[in-house]
């Protein structure tokens, strides 16, 4: 049986600037993000993994080529309905930051929820049982200032599994971790893909994700240079 | 939870919004403050203006005030007077009659505006009788007596006691000739007023004046101004049954609603300024709080937020904040607006010009929900409809762009 694509992209190509300036970051690129993917991006400064996982989520739309999310083609659609999208089908980790800093942790997980226009007292529940999962009981009130780096971005994964999304994209999620935390964050992730079947995608540069990923991809210059499943 | 965290956004940098708070409750408790005390001053003037001669309102025969003539009357008022005071918001209606003539004593003439009261209802309804600097009131048992103005007497030489000539034309077109005995010489302090006015019981001057019962107005008054503006319709209702029509306070003392209107107008102009300098800074700081959080929002559209629900989270912030800053500025004004209001406001040395304006020399403020809502609110109005330049930038806004802001 063929399964679908979640995320199908097609002769993708992003041209930053014009003229002089101009920055060719994606030629070419045609990939296939399969459900249960545990993948990671990876590929040297400025090869273009941002950008790639920028297209694969909605976040920006391609100078030309096709992306397919779920089935529906970016191609054509407005602020709002990329948003909709986003919301519905995509997960976001990013760096750091990433949090709202006058939301509580708890809070945090709520807002995309209401976003998905959950009554509250199943949006309370929900957040506390995805904390509880990540690692976080007990920790639930804490602003993101009152929390570590590494349980910040427990958080923010919490959030971007929150509401079930079709794959969950990560951009150097650990960059700002100790290879503890790092090690721990990984292990999550991993675990939530064996378990729920979550996909992931992960850009990063670092040996110890890499280490679990059960599909490699290697960007250099914009292009897809290797793409191997193990 | 979208206005909850836009709650809370405004208290992210806690001094800029008690900054920005206190402008704004200050901006708003002088508008309150003022404004009260503003129309609170033409409440005094106007009502002062009105109790020395008018009353707040007056019946008078069609085309009387532009063209007074005795020839011009309500015949029988009786009727007329009682229908008036039925009405819960007038306290007196009463009767008079006006004459202009030439008052002489010996050699010298002056002419002068001579009317025909009721002394005891004109009490409650001219100052006149508390005005009075020498001798006494006209009294009930009065008749052939008259109360002059300072400056009338001053002209003609009369004192307490003397007697003037009394000439001019009846009803009948004869000629209306009597003697007089000043009772009392009163100062209203307005020159035209002292300077013209003679008042006689109204009986002796609808004899001497052929009126056979008729008189030329009737003046109302009530305990407040403001309820016989209220009761308007139904008053000019009550003249026209009459064949007669009514004349409002603008009417009455068309320079004193002129001049209020003028003022209103510079001061409004001023209060204007004052709201949308208030605008702009607070305009200025919502819009500096949009740009230093463009990283943030960039985060929010990722999740799924859309431009718009952050666009209106952004609205609500700056009504939130407005709507604080009045609400002190409201209660702040209240406060100072109350406690003049009790104790009053005085102008060292103005006491003389303010006299010519009806104005006492203590002036009150004094609350309306138009006076103490209306500057707060013009605030928060300009704001929310200033609040579209933020939410315009947010509308505008790239997540990938925003994010690496
Ligand atoms: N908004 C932009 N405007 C202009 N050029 C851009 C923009 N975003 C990315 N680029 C350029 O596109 C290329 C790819 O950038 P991208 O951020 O995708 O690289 P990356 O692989 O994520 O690098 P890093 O490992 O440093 O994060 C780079 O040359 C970068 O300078
Ligand atoms: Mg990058």
């Amino acid at each position: 049986m063929m399964t679908e694509p979640i995320v199908s992209c097609r002769g993708v190509n992003k041209i930053f600037g014009s003229g002089e300036l101009q920055v060719h970051a994606l030629r070419d690129v045609d990939l296939d993000i399969m459900p249960g993917d545990f993948a990671t991006l990876a590929g040297p400064s400025g090869s273009g993994k941002t950008t790639l996982l920028n297209m694969v989520g909605a976040l920006d739309t391609p100078t030309s080529g096709e992306v397919v999310i779920d089935g529906q083609s970016l191609r054509g659609m407005g602020k709002s309905e990329l948003s909709d999208l986003r919301l519905n089908k995509v997960g976001f980790v990013f760096q750091a930051y990433n949090l709202v800093p006058v939301l509580s942790a708890r809070e945090n997980i709520e807002f995309v929820l209401e976003l998905h226009g959950m009554p509250s007292a199943e949006r309370r529940d929900r957040a506390r049982e995805i904390l509880r999962e990540v690692g976080l009981e007990g920790l639930e009130n804490r602003r993101p200032a009152q929390l570590s780096g590494g349980q910040q971005q427990r958080v923010a994964v919490a959030r971007a599994l929150v509401a079930r999304p079709s794959i969950v994209l990560a951009d150097e999620p650990t960059a700002n971790l100790d290879s503890k935390t790092t090690e721990e964050l990984v292990q999550l992730m991993y675990r939530l893909n064996r378990e729920f079947g979550t996909t992931f995608v992960i850009g990063t540069h670092d040996p110890r994700v890499m280490e679990h990923s059960k599909r490699h991809i290697e960007l250099l210059d914009g292009r897809i240079a290797s793409d191997e499943r193990s | 939870m979208i206005a909850s965290l836009a709650w809370r956004n405004i208290w992210r940098q806690p001094t800029r919004t008690a900054l920005s708070l206190t402008g704004m409750a200050f901006a708003s408790m002088l508008l309150v403050f003022m404004l009260s005390f503003q129309f609170g001053s033409y409440d005094s003037m106007k009502a002062n203006i009105l109790r020395i001669i008018d009353g707040f309102g007056q019946v008078q025969p069609p085309g009387y005030k532009d063209d007074p003539e005795i020839t011009k009357v309500i015949r029988d008022p009786s009727g007329l007077i009682a229908e008036l005071e039925s009405l819960p918001q007038v306290t007196t209606a009463s009767a008079r009659a006006n004459g202009y003539v030439l008052l002489a004593n010996g050699e010298r003439s002056f002419a002068a505006a001579v009317a025909g009261v009721d002394p005891v209802k004109e009490v409650r309804i001219t100052r006149i009788a508390s005005l009075i600097k020498q001798g006494r009131p006209l009294r009930a048992d009065d008749d052939a007596a008259i109360v002059l103005g300072e400056a009338l007497a001053r002209n003609l030489r009369l004192k307490v006691g003397d007697r003037v000539t009394l000439l001019g034309t009846a009803m009948d077109g004869s000629v209306a000739a009597d003697v007089l005995k000043v009772v009392g010489i009163f100062r209203t302090g307005i020159t035209e007023i002292d300077r013209q006015i003679a008042h006689m019981p109204l009986d002796r001057f609808r004899e001497t004046f052929v009126m056979d019962g008729a008189v030329n107005e009737v003046a109302i008054i009530g305990r407040d101004l403001r309820d016989i503006i209220n009761a308007e319709p139904r008053l000019r209702a009550i003249a026209a049954r009459h064949d007669a029509v009514y004349l409002n306070w603008g009417q009455l003392q068309p320079a004193v609603k002129q001049a209020i209107t003028l003022d209103m107008t510079t001061a409004s102009l001023m209060y204007g300024t004052l709201v949308i300098v208030v605008v702009f800074i607070i305009l200025n700081t919502l819009y500096m709080s949009v740009l230093e959080r463009t990283r943030e929002f960039g985060v929010l559209l990722a999740v799924g937020m859309k431009p718009g629900q952050i666009g209106r989270m952004v609205w609500m912030e700056i009504i939130f904040l407005s709507l604080v800053g009045t609400g002190i500025g409201i209660v702040l004004g209240m406060g100072l607006a109350w406690y003049f209001g009790r104790v009053g406001v005085t102008f060292e040395g103005m006491q003389q010009i303010f006299s010519q304006w009806g104005l006492p020399p203590r002036i009150y403020p004094r609350m309306t929900p138009f006076r103490v809502l209306a500057g707060p609110s013009a605030i928060i109005l300009l704001i929310a409809i200033a609040g579209i330049i933020p939410y315009r930038r947010v509308l505008g806004l790239e997540p990938v762009k925003a994010m690496n802001a």
